[in-house]
């Protein structure tokens, strides 16, 4: 049945636009709100990607009035925009833009947001359609969900959609996030949670599935026949910043690992979707989360470190410990690497090396397939020396690519083979503009498109995989590194008492 | 930058290459060419347009510019640039004179990146059968601009005439803002019955002569399956020819949206307050952008192009083009060449081959002789 005979499939130049909706941010005065998420919107209108009747509805603490509200908004979007700045643009999204004042346990003040939402009805003609983005500390969700359940706005009814949107951390380990899990969706139905995890929304990340399945070129070389080891790296060069607070409770595990790097490797290691669904997606994803094993040898195999003073980019660092709010003898760590496996047919064997840390020499996200050695050289050993392993590196940030790195002759009289790399740059090819992450990740929620999201049994498959870690870790110290060196020793030794090295990326 | 005076097509290529030695850290990756041919009142005006969608979508660009066909010595003029005026890619401007103003692609096919898609955009009038430009016929996608046209209507039909899959029209790229503020309308009001709409009648308000109005008005007639037409608005438009567009749907409802003529438009639509939709009237950069993003054919303009002007059967056509030998300075067949309007005859050959396609009996035919038989799993002789 064709619902809008002016929408086409063959008719790529119209874009994808939500239906009527409000768009309900909890925690607006934030960081996140402030820096991701009103520039998110401020992109999406400038983009003509908002459906023409929207409302921004803004719920905080302060005592605002809508005026207060949206100028903090364009002051916030301003800065922060990826578009160019267009004074219509926001003009007519200032018309949209509400606050509602009031404190998460203050019953009156949700009233008072039901209403306005109500109001929105007949004012914007939202349709009732609203997501709601909790874009507050994990310990506020219990209340906040209570209070959208009292008072009716988390209903999904077939004329209305209400979702919501939940940042990590999913929890603290399998038993808080089941709980969480548990609370959302006792007051959301399942289909109408959407956790962000930012890196989903990263062009690169989605690359990685057209690399992986619309080519015919690497799938047939990509498993444990001709893949030596894999090495997953999320690195920045940021301390812990003013969060301290939050992060000595973390870490670097709890932080990236559970959710981001995992994430990464299940996209790198996961089966052709039947078809690329959300459900088929998430399928495939949970089974490879499934199928991760823990290394026997965890001393060996399972490395945390904590940042000491250094020198990073020419500026010196104080250490972790040294940190404002840090506990002098915190035993929290900074820095983690651990190898994986993945029990499957395609993968048996073959090393998963995860590292992630803080300080270290520069911010850089990257996949890297190792590539057995081939089995013969016909050349002299003197010819071959400087060759290495070839390797496939998917760039997630910055320079978003792809790399390959293979053996060519130098120049000259003699045989001599080196390393080359040859390099797609995803922005030299397409320099359009690619949505943000945020962005891409707030329209599909809209749209109801759930398949950069991951789902709550995936989110507690990664947790079975950290909570035997954290035992393990529980109690002991970090090794220790400077600030500005790519993480401890005992990391390196890890890779290298298998014959292998970490990739400087 | 270089400029090279009175040379060569293969000095151009060297230059180029030099220039991509020397320039440092360029862009290397070049996704597409896009040839552009202008007039030379309108060279600024396309190297603007060119070097922002450059930005978008990196490309080689190749300007050529045609002058003094009648001039009695052929001459080129080439101006090689990286990362220069024309953006952060490759370019080459080139004028050509007499004759070879003629034969343009013997200098264009040597500079195309190597199996990437060629987009040619004319931005002058584009000739009445795009099949007597080789650079139409070397191009996978030919981008035109009814709108240039002193008739527009007259331009429109001529498209329609031409059209081979593949084809497109800026007058077409300029309707997509009015084409997504209808098609969310719709949207809309099937959001708040949660059924299907269906659009019983409309007219597009505007100026009846503007190739962008008409395309508009003929998509709504081929996507609603009512006659919409354009009528003289009370305002004057702007330049997408548009002032307000008035849709009566089932259900006694109606929607309009009218454009207020400081990049937005009002929306009316029933049980629900007016809304403002964005709808900026877009640079010409901005436009060429959006037809260099996808670069399949393009259905839906040519169902919008048959219902606008009547002629039937577009998207039926093949996509294929073959060169057709015109000469303008004799374009009453004075020469041995001869032209061929809707007679049927072929052309004959021109006596300098347009360009290497069908024209090459070894790749056409493989290296065999006439009497062998045609397939090549057969045994030979």
């Amino acid at each position: 049945m064709i619902v809008n005979p002016l929408r086409d499939p063959r008719d790529r130049r119209l874009p994808r636009v939500p239906d009527p909706c409000a768009l309900v941010v909890f925690g607006i005065t934030g960081d996140l709100a402030r820096k991701k998420l009103l520039p998110a919107v401020y992109d999406l209108a400038n983009r003509g990607l908002l459906p023409t009747n929207f409302a921004l509805l803004g719920f905080a603490r302060r005592d605002w009035g809508d005026q207060d509200f949206a100028e903090l908004a364009r002051d916030a979007a301003r800065k922060a925009a990826r578009t160019p700045w267009r004074e219509e643009v926001w003009e007519r999204l200032a018309g949209s833009v509400h606050f509602v004042q009031g404190s998460f346990d203050d019953d009156n003040a949700f009233d008072e947001l039901a209403a306005a939402l109500a109001d929105l009805e007949s004012s914007h003609g939202i349709g009732g359609n609203a997501a709601f983005y909790l874009s507050i500390p994990p310990a506020m969700f219990p209340v906040v969900l209570k209070q959208m359940q009292r008072t009716g706005m988390a209903e999904s009814t077939p004329d209305r959609w209400r979702r919501v949107v939940v940042e990590k951390p999913f929890g603290t380990d399998l038993a808080s996030s089941r709980e969480l899990n548990e609370l959302v969706d006792s007051v959301f139905s399942a289909e109408d949670v959407f956790r962000i995890d930012h890196y989903l929304g990263k062009e690169t990340v989605q690359n990685l599935m057209a690399l992986r399945f619309a080519n015919s070129l690497f799938e047939p070389i990509w498993n444990g026949h001709h893949v030596d080891s894999v090495q997953i790296t999320m690195a920045e060069d940021v301390g812990i910043g003013g969060r301290a607070g939050f992060y000595e409770k973390t870490g670097a595990a709890r932080d990236v690992l559970q959710n981001h790097l995992l994430q990464l490797l299940a996209l790198t290691a996961m089966e052709e979707p039947v078809e690329f669904s959300a459900e088929e997606i998430r399928t495939e994803k949970l089974k490879v989360l499934r199928a991760i094993s823990l290394p026997e040898d965890l001393p060996t195999a399972a490395i945390r470190g904590q940042y000491e003073q250094g020198w990073l980019a020419g500026q010196r660092a104080q250490g972790y410990r040294q940190e404002e709010g840090v506990d002098p003898e915190s035993t929290t760590e900074t820095y983690a690497a651990v190898r994986l496996g993945v029990e499957t047919r395609r993968w048996a064997g073959v090393p998963f090396y995860l590292r992630t840390g803080k300080r270290l020499p520069r911010r850089v996200t990257e996949i890297a397939l190792v590539f057995k050695r081939a089995p013969h050289l016909p050349f002299a050993d003197t010819d071959t020396e400087e060759l290495g392993n070839n390797q496939l590196v998917v760039r997630v940030q910055p320079d978003e690519g792809v790399t390959l790195k293979f053996g060519s002759k130098v120049p000259g009289s003699v045989m001599e083979v080196r390393d080359v790399s040859m390099d797609f740059l995803y922005g030299e090819q397409f320099t359009e503009a690619s949505p943000e992450a945020y962005e891409r990740l707030l329209l599909d929620v809209l749209l109801g498109d759930a398949t950069l999201f991951p789902r709550n049994a995936e989110v507690e498959a990664s947790w079975a995989v950290i909570d035997p870690l954290e035992q393990f870790w529980a109690g002991s110290s970090p090794h220790p590194y400077r600030a500005g060196e790519w993480g401890p020793r005992a990391a390196d030794e890890m890779l290298a008492a298998e014959g292998r090295r970490w990739r400087r990326p | 930058m270089t400029t090279l005076w009175d040379t060569t097509g293969s000095a151009v290529v060297k230059e180029l290459a030099a220039q991509r030695r020397t320039g440092g850290a360029v862009l290397s990756g070049v996704a597409l060419t896009l040839v552009v041919v202008a007039d030379e009142d309108r060279v600024a005006e396309a190297e603007e347009a060119a070097t922002a969608a450059a930005e978008q979508h990196p490309c080689r660009i190749l300007l050529v510019v045609r002058r003094q066909i009648e001039a009695p010595v052929p001459r080129l003029d080439a101006e090689v640039l990286i990362g220069g005026r024309l953006g952060p890619g490759e370019a080459v401007v080139m004028r050509m004179y007499g004759r070879l103003a003629l034969h343009a692609e013997s200098v264009v096919l040597p500079l195309l990146a190597a199996d990437a898609p060629v987009v040619a955009w004319w931005h002058a009038p584009a000739p009445e059968r795009l099949q007597t430009d080789a650079l139409a016929v070397i191009a996978d996608r030919r981008i035109t601009d009814s709108s240039i046209a002193e008739d527009h209507l007259a331009a429109l039909r001529t498209r329609a005439n031409d059209y081979a899959p593949g084809d497109t029209d800026l007058a077409w790229t300029r309707t997509t803002a009015w084409r997504s503020a209808l098609a969310s309308t719709l949207d809309a009001v099937s959001g708040r019955r949660g059924d299907s709409v269906r659009v019983q009648g409309g007219r597009v308000e505007g100026d009846p002569g503007n190739a962008s109005a008409r395309l508009l008005a003929g998509w709504l007639t081929s996507r609603c399956g009512c006659e919409v037409e354009v009528v003289e608005g009370d305002r004057r438009p702007g330049p997408s020819g548009v002032g307000a567009v008035l849709l009566q749907l089932d259900q006694d409802e109606e929607v309009t949206v009218r454009a207020d003529r400081h990049g937005g438009a009002l929306l009316t639509q029933p049980y629900r307050p007016d809304t403002k939709v964005a709808l900026p009237d877009r640079p010409l950069g901005d436009l060429l952008g959006e037809e260099l993003r996808r670069l399949d054919p393009d259905e839906p303009y040519a169902e919008a192009l048959e219902a606008a002007t009547g002629v039937q059967g577009l998207a039926a056509r093949s996509a294929e083009r073959e060169h057709v030998w015109f000469d303008p300075a004799r374009p009453d067949d004075g020469d041995d060449r001869r032209r061929t309007e809707g007679d049927g005859a072929a052309a004959d050959a021109p006596t300098v081959p347009g360009d290497s396609v069908g024209t090459d009996d070894v790749a056409l035919n493989g290296e065999r002789n006439a009497d062998e038989p045609a397939d090549p799993s057969a045994p030979v002789a």
